[in-house]
């Protein structure tokens, strides 16, 4: 067997679903299984949020260990759902290691939605999440504006690899700043707080924290802490942006924080 | 509260192509948001505890992930993920935060508190039903 291919491949499917959103406990389990397909002695796999490691040592070859620093995240989950069934098949056997890896170097390179259906999405999220915390009809039409003008931004700085804390600061000022003009000089009976928090659905890093609490029940309590903190980062850039740019509003035309 | 249904199961619906998830599996996804919000709502209607209410909802996601993962041979995190979304404590995780740019320390410790209990019920109800089905599948 050729087992450097076969640790190359375990790597790459491990660091593909790692940088596009799947748990660590997954990566993990999904890494040792390709490994074990060796039959070989020590198979270890550890993985963190931001990048991983694994081993594979038998008394018949030399060991070979590998560090893979993963930098950037996204949530692309048809690529981790992909990267899965083919390690699924290849582990059953049904898929000869060659042709897995092949696969997963074109899943690699699969493309995630057109830009203009991510954007009507972002619009569409924010809308709906307005209606979902009890805004009306005025309010999901502006909340929707306001998630044109989100993915507008987004789109925009993403192509200057602009990093994610400033993208969520910027993105909060954004839509405070648009909430609070588009409610104050239309006066159609909107509820500026709801069409607030409708909007920064998009942004908010409720998987996050979530995921966070989980990986700590489950005993990961390194993934569980970054992500936590990574929450706890979004968080505050976002608050920060619409915190700021409401105080300065207020400043301006007068009125108090509710 | 019919509106509100349809308004979560298309949130959840367009949140799951922000998160690139097939297309083939959307309208699964938005199903799943239906459901768990409709959990959501008729339990914090009996209850009016926002936590036992994400606590049933994220049950409800697990389980009907579980089945459709089965159904569909795709990860069951795919339809938990997107299912969650409005469950999920991110504006209470951003309200945490934004109290405490006001120097409102009382409702920042409020929302704090309530958002980690909330992610806390969502990650012991996903356990939960994970370590369920583990057992079933292990005796079949």
């Amino acid at each position: 067997m050729n087992y450097k291919l076969l640790f190359k491949y375990a790597m790459l499917t491990g660091e593909i679903m790692l940088k596009n959103g799947a748990e660590t406990y997954r990566v993990e389990d999904t890494i040792i299984r390709i490994l074990k397909t060796s039959q070989f002695m020590v198979t270890e796999a550890f993985v963190t949020l931001t990048g991983l490691f694994a081993t594979l040592d038998d008394p018949t070859i030399d060991m070979i260990t590998y560090v893979k620093r993963v930098n950037e995240r996204t949530i692309h989950m048809n690529k981790v759902s992909q990267a899965n069934d083919i390690s699924r098949k290849f582990c059953a056997g049904t898929l000869p290691l060659e042709q897995a890896y092949q696969q997963l170097l074109i899943v690699q390179n699969m493309p995630a939605y057109p830009k203009p259906i991510r954007l009507l999405a972002t619009c569409l999220t924010a809308g709906f999440f307005t209606l979902v915390f009890g805004g009306r009809v005025n309010d999901f039409i502006t909340a929707t504006i306001i998630g044109l003008a989100l993915g507008l931004l987004q789109i925009g700085l993403n192509k200057i690899h602009a990093t994610r804390f400033f993208i969520d600061l910027i993105g909060g000022a954004l839509i405070a700043a648009c909430a609070f003009i588009l409610t104050q000089y239309i006066p159609i009976g909107m509820d500026m707080n709801v069409i607030i928090i409708g909007s920064i659905m998009p942004l908010v890093p409720g998987v996050a924290i979530t995921n966070a609490v989980r990986d700590t029940i489950q005993g990961d309590l390194v993934s569980g802490l970054s992500r936590a903190v990574e929450a706890f980062m979004i968080a505050s850039a976002i608050a920060i942006g619409v915190g700021s740019v409401l105080k300065i509003f207020y400043l301006v035309y007068g009125g108090s924080f509710s | 509260m019919i509106v509100k249904l349809f308004s979560a199961f298309f949130a959840t619906l367009f949140f799951s192509i922000i998160f690139n998830i097939s297309k083939y599996e959307l309208i699964y996804c938005g199903i799943s948001g239906f459901l768990g919000w409709l959990s959501y709502l008729l339990t914090f209607n009996l209850t009016s505890s926002v936590v036992f209410a994400a606590f049933i909802g994220a049950l409800m996601i697990s389980l009907y992930s579980r089945l459709l993962a089965k159904i569909r041979k795709t990860p069951v995190t795919i339809f938990s993920i997107s299912g969650m979304i409005p469950l999920v404590p991110g504006a209470g995780m951003y309200k945490t935060v934004y109290y405490i740019i006001e120097e409102d320390y009382a409702l920042s410790t409020h929302y704090g508190i309530e958002s980690l209990q909330i992610a806390g019920a969502i990650a012991i109800a996903i356990i939960l039903v994970s370590s369920f089905s583990l057992f079933q599948f292990k005796r079949s």
